[in-house]
Order: structure tokens, then sequence, then C-alpha cells
């Protein structure tokens, strides 16, 4: 069965491995300028004993040259990718057999469908937990510079380090092979899958994210208008990097602080897996039903 | 005799009231029949008589609505694994991997079944000069048929099923086809299920037979003995079906005379005794056509009523 599995899901593996190549590529090229840049900009020693306070002009410098490439270029991969790898993965995974009636040849064999399905979910969701894991790793590693100014709570970059990029791949490929299970074709049963993905993904994001837990509030001597921008990604409110200013109300400053992005990580990423969880499942359930 | 064929030899097939409801519509209902192993079966009916339903729960892909089911003595409640070593089963057009290569269907037919004959399978495919490493989607549908069919038989299970094995075939690899199971079935001792809406190919090859209809078993036993069982007669028009000697099955009326297809208790002489009567034994094409255009009872409706009105033949022929 696990000769049959990889067999069968060879060329997705391949696949998978040629833009995760290509994430490597640019990531690699990229990265290393920045962080040549980085240095050369002595920003390091200026975060150490100041958060950047005290070179206002080298922080503008690096993140006016990078700021733009690293937000634009990893929106858009991050956005949409995860869910494009997930449903490719899994909407063909049953569908396929039954689209071309070779479910007929792969379940009348001597081991029993539910044995097939669970052989197969299993190796393909490690597949995608090791995908997630080393996009996650050279994204991480590529954004490390930037992160240091920028923290790692903000939109667009919460979104592609620590669990939760794995996390949308998973939900993606479950949300797919449930419905591959129930549309029996494997395009309708992407499309299927990638629109509930998407929107769960943005609700969430936008929505409930930034209020996983209360968010924190201090009250600063300086109003909307006069705190201005902050230098760099400090918030000037709370004047440390990687805090989530969600708003600033007269001088009362609501913020998410910068040390709780492992617990944001760890709801998110649950919430996503339990979905995963809960489409494998019920896939589990409707093919187990069928025949006993 | 059917009764000590089905008594002495250990049974292939044995179903129970067996019955499949798809949503409020029952696919087949009271399947009741015995097949001795050995047997070559033809299953007749046509599309959407319940043939593939039957099929798929002996096979194991589907799970019974009610009643029982047993293939060489595994019955519904054996373990699912058991169940499949029992069957191999050859689907309708053959779905193989498109993008597999011979070698690679064998591998997974190796790696899904414990008893996986590698010899017989590889030895099918050099007789037949079909190359292993050849790509299935470059296969002529009958060296699919051919692929598919060595698949199963290195299952190396007792019984081999076979849906529209051949209706996707030309003339030629059609007779190819059939030849090499009736080769291996001689040689192995399989028991063969055949289901197929080609009746002439059926005649050839089959030593028994199933009609369904409209989800129902209107007719199952051993040829033989229900070309015996059977007789044309003709008669003159005004004969009531209650005067004909046995139970009429089919019934065609035309100026003068009408031609009726009856079942009588076997052995028993059809009247010769009323002149003007003409009895002829019934042809295998024949018998099952007849059965074939026989309105048959709804399977949705309540069939307890209905089975008491009918005498029917085939509560006959599968309670014996």
């Amino acid at each position: 069965m696990i000769w049959v599995s990889w067999r069968q899901h060879r060329g997705q593996a391949i696949s998978c491995l040629a833009v995760l190549a290509a994430l490597a590529v640019y990531a690699i090229l990229l990265g290393t300028s920045m962080r040549t840049a980085f240095g050369h900009d002595a920003l390091t020693a200026c975060l150490a004993h100041s958060q950047g306070t005290v070179c206002p002009a080298a922080v503008h410098a690096f993140t006016d040259r990078f700021g733009s490439e690293v937000n634009i270029a990893f929106w858009s991969v991050t956005l949409i990718v995860p869910g494009l790898i997930g449903v490719l993965v899994g909407g063909s995974l049953i569908a396929r057999e039954l689209e071309y009636g070779t479910w007929r040849l792969a379940w009348s064999q001597t081991v029993p469908r539910a044995r097939w399905l669970a052989v197969k979910l299993a190796l393909v969701t490690g597949g995608l937990i090791v995908l997630g894991a080393a996009m996650t790793a050279v994204i991480t590693w590529y954004r490390a510079p930037m992160d240091r100014l920028t923290g790692h709570l903000e939109h667009n970059i919460f979104d592609f380090e620590g669990l939760v990029l794995t996390a949308y791949i998973l939900c993606a490929f479950g949300f797919a092979v449930l419905a591959g299970l129930l549309l029996r074709r494997s395009i309708p049963a992407m499309v299927a899958a990638f629109i509930p993905w998407l929107a769960i993904r943005l609700v969430i994001e936008f929505v409930f994210r930034d209020h996983f837990l209360a968010p924190l509030t201090a009250t600063v001597n300086c109003t909307q208008e006069t705190c201005g921008e902050g230098i760099g990604f400090v918030p000037q409110a709370t004047g440390r990097i990687g805090d989530l200013v969600l708003s600033i109300q007269g001088n009362v400053v609501t913020y998410q602080p910068a040390d709780r992005f492992w617990t944001f990580q760890f709801i998110e990423a649950g919430i996503f897996v339990a979905l995963t969880a809960a489409a494998l499942g019920a896939t589990i359930w409707l093919l187990h039903r069928r025949a006993a | 005799m059917t009764q000590n064929d089905a008594g002495d030899s250990p049974l292939a097939l044995r179903t129970d009231h067996l019955g499949r409801r798809y949503g409020r519509v029952w696919g087949l209902r009271d399947c009741t029949l015995e097949v001795p192993a050995g047997a070559i079966v033809g299953l007749v009916g046509p599309n959407g008589a319940g043939k593939t339903t039957l099929l798929e729960m002996i096979i194991g892909l589907l799970q019974p609505t009610e009643g029982q089911l047993s293939v060489f003595g595994e019955t519904l409640h054996a373990p699912m694994t058991a169940r499949l070593a029992r069957v191999g089963y050859v689907a309708q057009d053959h779905p193989l991997y498109r993008d597999f290569s011979v070698a690679d269907m064998f591998h997974l037919g190796r790696s899904m079944n414990p008893s996986w004959d590698q010899e017989l399978a590889q030895a099918r495919m050099e007789a037949l000069d079909i190359p292993l490493k050849r790509k299935v989607k470059a296969l002529s549908g009958g060296q699919r048929a051919q692929v598919s069919l060595s698949m199963a038989l290195a299952k190396r299970a007792p019984l081999l099923v076979l849906d529209e094995p051949v209706s996707s075939l030309d003339p030629v690899a059609r007779l190819e086809f059939m030849r090499e199971v009736m080769a291996t079935a001689a040689e192995s001792g399989l028991t063969v299920l055949i289901a197929s809406h080609v009746v002439s190919e059926l005649e050839r090859f089959c030593d028994w037979l199933i009609v369904l209809t409209g989800g129902q078993v209107q007719l199952a036993g051993s040829a033989d003995d229900l070309i015996a069982e059977h007789q044309v007669l003709t008669v003159p028009r005004a004969t009531l079906d209650a005067d004909l000697p046995g139970f009429p099955v089919h019934r065609t009326d035309s100026d003068r005379h009408s031609t009726v297809l009856v079942r009588t208790e076997q052995g028993r002489p059809v009247a010769r005794e009323h002149p003007g009567w003409q009895a002829d034994p019934v042809g295998f094409e024949q018998l099952i056509m007849a059965y074939l255009q026989r309105p048959s009872r709804s399977a949705a409706k309540d069939d307890t009523a209905q089975a008491a009105a009918r005498p029917g033949p085939s509560t006959k022929a599968v309670s014996r």
C-alpha cells in the first residue's frame, strides 16, 4: 500500500519539490542581499541598544529598499499558494478514482478501503507537513533581518512563519479530499474546496485574529494625531518592536504585545488543524458507511 | 439434478433475501440464490436491473441493506480482508491507472494482495505479447482487458467476477478474452460470474443462469435444467392460461394461434393429448428473452402480497 501511495503521488511530490526549490532560490538571492544590507547599515548594533530609535535614517533606508518586495511578493504567495497546493493534492485523491472508475480496481484488492484511505491520508498528510515546514523554514530564514525591524505579529508576516502556513495547506487538503468524495470530480472538488478555504482564511485573519486574546491597553502621552507612525515599524505608542497596535483612542492605545506570537500561532494553526481533522474524519466515515 | 449439484459440491455463492436500497428505491431486493463451486454463471438483465448492485455486494464494494450473503463460506460478518480475498474482479471498462506501466499495475497487485501470483501475471503478458514496460494508456482496449483479467486471476481468488467484460471490445478481442477466461477456469476450477447483456456470448460459455429484471431475480438455475423445464407450446388462440400445463412465462398471440413459453414440472411430458397443440424445446436465447420481457414486480412496493399472488418461477428456481 505504501508503494501504491508513493507511485500515485510521485508526480505531485516532484511538483511540490519544484515549488519549494523555486521559493528557496528566490529567498536565497533576495535574502542574501537583505542580510548584506542589514549588516552594512549597522542596524544590528543600533537595534541592540535603542530599538532603532537612534538610527531612523538607516531603518528607513532599509525598509524602503526591501519592504515593498517582501510584502508584495509574499502576500500573493502566502495568500493562495498554500490553498492551491492543498486542493491540487487533495482534490484528486479520491475524486480521480471515482472519475476514472479505478475505485473498483483499488477497493477490490485484498485491502479494505478504510485501510487504503488511512495509509494514503497518513502518507500524503505527512508529505504536506514536511513541505509546509520546509517552506516556513525558507521564508523565516529569508525574512529574519526584516523581522528584527517589524516583529512578526503583523498581517502578511504572521501568515508565513511558525505553524500556520502548514496548517493552511493541510486544511485546504482536507477540504478537497472531502469535496472529492462528495462531488466525484477532481476539478469541481478543487474549486469547491478552495473557495471556503479562502473565505475562512480571510475571515480568521481580518476578523478574529486580532482578538484571539483580549488586547492590552496602555495610556500614552500622545494622541492619534501626535503619536505618528513611529520609526521604522516601532509603534511610537508602545515603543516596542513587534507590538501590533489595533487602535488609539484619545491617549489610550489598544495593542497585542509582540510576545503573543507563538500563542497566536498555536491558536490559529489549531483552528485550521481542527477543520482538517473534521473534513478528513467526515471523509473516512462516509467512505466506511458505503461498505463496512 | 440441480439440487444434487448444489448439495454435493461446496457452494461458491449463497444469498438469502439479499437487498440493497438507494434512498427510497430498491436497486435489488429479495435475492435468494445458490451457485455451486465451479459453475460458469451468466448474469443477465437489462441496464438498471440490479446486476452491478448484486456484483458489488458479492465483491464487498457495497454493503447490503438487508439479507445475507456468503462467498465460499465468508459471510458478511467475516473480516473485510477475508471477503475481498475470495473474489477476483474485472470491472466494466477495465479500469487501470493510465500513467502506470503494466509492470506498475502488477506491482500494485503484489503490494495489495497477499496471495498474488506474479509468475502467472507475467507469463500471461508474455503469452499475449504485451510488454511489461508499456504504459496503460498506450495499450489497446483488448490489451487493457487482458491486463485487468490477469490482475484478477493473479489474485488467486476462487470466484472470478466479470462485469460486462466484452461489451467494449471488438469481436476478435471478445473471442480472445472469453477463450482466456474459459481456459483458466477449466484449468484451475474457478467459479466464474459473468454479467452481460450480450446474451449470445453467454450461451456459448455458461452452464448456470441468473436473470434479473427490475431488481428481482426472475430465473436462476443450471442452464440444462432450465432448458429441460421449459417448452414452447403453440396452441389455439382461445386456449386459456389456466388450461395450459405448467406456468405460462411469456405468451404471444397471433391471429389464430398463441405461442406460449411454459414452465413445467421437470420430466413431466407436456400434454400431447391435445390435438392441434405443438410442443417444441426452447432455445437458450429464447428462454432468456422471454424472462427479460416479463413485466417485473416493482421492487419498491410491498412484495409479500405480490410474491404470494405470483406463482413465480423464480421462487421455484431459487427454493431448490
